[in-house]
């Protein structure tokens, strides 16, 4: 039996369980049934220990509730960050790590393998009582995994093959642009590494309506990011709320929808087996693995910008057959006088679509878009001024109004009336 | 790949632990304080135990290092690429800040690859030359504490001269917007960055005191009703808020929601835009509010 540690080695794991306590939070320990109890209980102390203050619990029936909160405008930093720096790591690892950049601490200090096995064992093994053995082909591997990452250069002269650390980047005078990039950019969490590097902290910004639930999600995002840089299909695990178990899905990513209203993030990628271009929940994504670069790329993504001037949020509505099916939106609102910023309001928040005027205190918005249900949301922000609408989708024309009439029900309007 | 030892806390609290002791310090009370400030809540039962007793192979148990150099390690492949991609972003301009050469790396990505697709079209002029002048101003008086005078046009249409301490930038995902957060003006606290003129640093000898407004906040407790998949889309909406969500029975959740006074009206409307699926419970104000828009709504007349 392994004993506990704070640093783990598999981040999709705990992805799970921070977004339960983070998002929802309701649960008690009994309702992580999937999961075994020591699993929770080993996720749950993790987490206190990375994010400390942040945790919070309630007593209920059920037991004890434990969540995440975070009112995130007072917080300079994203907390969910502190676990992507959690991984574990073995003892040589951490030893090799330290012993090899010791002894490349200058980019003009070079070296080969056997120079570097010597060294590790004369210079800075020797003086422990029972010294860690390194054979060469650890340390070749090292220096293979780090001249992946960047960190080591390796440069041959004849037979003979010599390291080096590559030269060093001046982010001294990015210091701002760090903090605010880190917090508002995609995979902000990178920029965050290079922070934990430096020493200075202006920490001048603080953030407003800022969904920090992505962070947990930047591993998929960045392997989508580079999937798209090389112009690659991907194979991906995709767990729908309507099934148990993911689907792994051959597809070429084409575009991260970012919402800052919602807090989702959605891919938009085009679907080969059955010719359709679909939107998937990042949270939802899994396990992504590179495939092969596809010629058809380019010609995908700008079939998507043609469509995203008819997509109210992420929804695509093109058969296979390539026709379309478009959905017409039309809704009218009165506003009193000294109410222009109503008007305001309508041009500034709609996406697509135009804001027509009728006459001093009424305006009309006119859409045509693949699925109107995303708009309902929005239109409902309106409620107290709306005096028209004409959708094509009488569905959800029929919905709207009945959804109005259950929300008169539930606060008792209308009913002085009728009695 | 993100998820590496090589960004990790531990990683990084061991380096400015060898750094101290490179510069002499042998204190394990002092090594400690490190971990305490670098590291995670538990972390102080790992980091200095395993270098003390020589399983981490860098530290000697009586607190010397064979290591000669304080530790330090180049930027990633992976971390130049984020950076790479920050400097395509417009609003890198604000910052008086010149980028290292970075001419032998791709962007992790560019403004092709993402959309976000809901954010307000009124956004701060962020390539505007006098927009970013005045951004600078007010980050050069956060930074070092100083004041700064500026013009505006309050709602009345009149001009205001005001001096006073910039403490923060607040940055708004939704808005795009900057709305500075400042000290010592009475009348108000907070002012969207674009609405100020002629922003100059103060170099007079006046004092102000006084420290930033604090903020009054309210909660309000709403009932969900979990149909149309609306509990998850109501929780991911409002995380960003301190909250607390309690099960009351397979379709229904209470949920109270801290959140500031001043946003009120923003919160009645986003609570609007969930339908009855979300029923507000308390205040007796806020549902005030929220019945006095419906029944606006019944007299409008829509059939």
């Amino acid at each position: 039996m392994s004993s506990y540690s704070e640093l783990i080695k598999n981040f999709e794991k705990i992805r799970a369980y921070m977004r339960e306590f983070y998002v929802y939070g309701f649960k008690s320990r009994g309702g992580y049934s999937s999961k075994s109890a020591r699993s929770y209980d080993d996720e749950r102390r993790r987490l206190e220990s990375w994010l400390g203050d942040h945790m919070s619990f309630v007593r209920t029936p059920e037991g004890k509730n434990i969540f995440i909160s975070i009112d995130s405008r007072t917080i300079r930093h994203n907390p969910l960050y502190n676990a992507w720096k959690a991984k574990s790591f073995t003892d040589g690892d951490v030893t090799l790590h330290f012993i090899l950049f010791d002894i490349l601490h200058d980019p003009s200090v070079r070296k080969t393998i056997s120079e570097l096995l010597s060294e590790i064992d004369e210079t800075y093994l020797s003086g422990f009582e029972s010294p860690q053995m390194f054979d060469e082909s650890t340390v070749r591997k090292k220096l293979k995994e780090y001249c992946e990452a960047g960190i080591i250069a390796s440069e041959k002269e004849g037979r003979k093959v010599y390291y080096r650390r590559t030269e060093s980047t001046d982010v001294t005078d990015l210091d701002d642009i760090l903090h605010y990039f880190s917090e508002v950019a995609p995979c902000g969490v990178i920029g965050s590494f290079i922070l934990d590097k430096e020493e200075a902290d202006t920490d001048a910004f603080t953030f407003k309506h800022h969904y920090i639930t992505g962070a947990i999600d930047s591993g998929v995002l960045s392997a989508l990011f580079t999937a798209m840089r090389e112009k690659r299909a991907v194979t991906l695990s995709n767990l729908s709320r309507r099934r148990d178990l993911p689907r792994r899905n051959r597809i070429i990513p084409l575009r991260i929808f970012i919402s800052v209203q919602t807090g989702r993030q959605h891919l938009v990628a085009y679907y080969p087996e059955y010719n359709i271009f679909q939107s998937y929940r990042v949270d939802y994504l899994s396990n992504i693995k590179l495939e092969e670069v596809t010629p058809r790329f380019d010609e995908l993504r700008a079939a998507l910008d043609g469509m995203q001037s008819k997509m109210w949020g992420v929804s695509v509505k093109r058969n296979k057959w390539g026709s379309e099916h478009l959905e017409h939106v039309e809704f009218t609102i009165k506003i009193e006088d000294g109410e222009d910023f109503i008007v305001r309001r309508l041009e500034r928040e709609k996406r697509v679509g135009m804001v027509e005027k009728i006459d001093e205190h009424t305006y009309r918005f006119v859409a045509d878009v693949y699925d109107t249900s995303e708009m309902v949301p929005w239109i409902r922000t309106f409620i107290c001024r709306v005096v028209q609408m004409n959708f094509s989708n009488r569905t959800i024309e029929n919905q709207f109004k009945r959804d109005l009439e259950s929300m008169y029900r539930i606060y008792g309007i209308g009913e002085e009336a009728a009695e | 790949m993100i998820f590496s030892e090589l960004y990790s806390a531990y990683y990084n609290t061991i380096a400015a632990i060898i750094a101290r002791i490179i510069d002499g310090e042998q204190s394990e009370k002092e090594l400690q304080k490190i971990v305490t400030e670098r590291a995670f809540g538990e972390s102080a039962l790992t980091i200095i135990p395993s270098l003390k007793s020589e399983k981490w192979q860098l530290v000697h148990s009586d607190m010397t290092t064979p290591l000669t150099h304080r530790p330090t390690m180049p930027l990633t492949t992976l971390q130049k690429q984020w950076l790479k991609a920050i400097s395509l972003d417009p609003r890198v301009k604000l910052f008086d800040a010149t980028f290292p050469d970075l001419d032998d790396v791709d962007p992790l990505f560019t403004p092709e690859d993402y959309h976000v697709y809901d954010q307000y079209s009124d956004g701060d002029p962020f390539e505007d030359a006098e927009y970013i002048r005045q951004f600078r101003v007010v980050l050069e008086a956060i930074r070092t504490g100083g004041q700064i005078k500026f013009e505006m046009t309050n709602r009345k249409g009149n001009t205001m001269f005001i001096r006073c301490h910039p403490k923060r930038l607040e940055y708004s995902e939704k808005d795009d917007k900057f709305r500075l957060v400042t000290a010592g003006w009475r009348s108000v606290s907070t002012v969207n960055l674009a609405k100020i003129r002629s922003c100059v640093p103060y170099t007079g000898e006046k004092q102000l005191d006084g420290e930033e407004r604090e903020v009054r906040h309210d909660v309000v407790t709403v009932k969900v009703l979990d149909e149309r998949n609306a509990l998850e889309r109501f929780m991911l909406h409002f995380a960003h808020f301190e909250k607390q969500a309690e099960k009351l029975d397979k379709k229904h959740y209470l949920v109270k929601i801290k959140y500031a006074h001043d946003d009120e009206p923003e919160m009645v409307i986003r609570i609007l835009s969930f339908g009855p699926m979300v029923e507000v419970i308390g205040s007796e104000s806020f549902k005030k509010i929220v019945i006095e828009k419906l029944k606006k709504q019944l007299n409008c007349g829509l059939k």
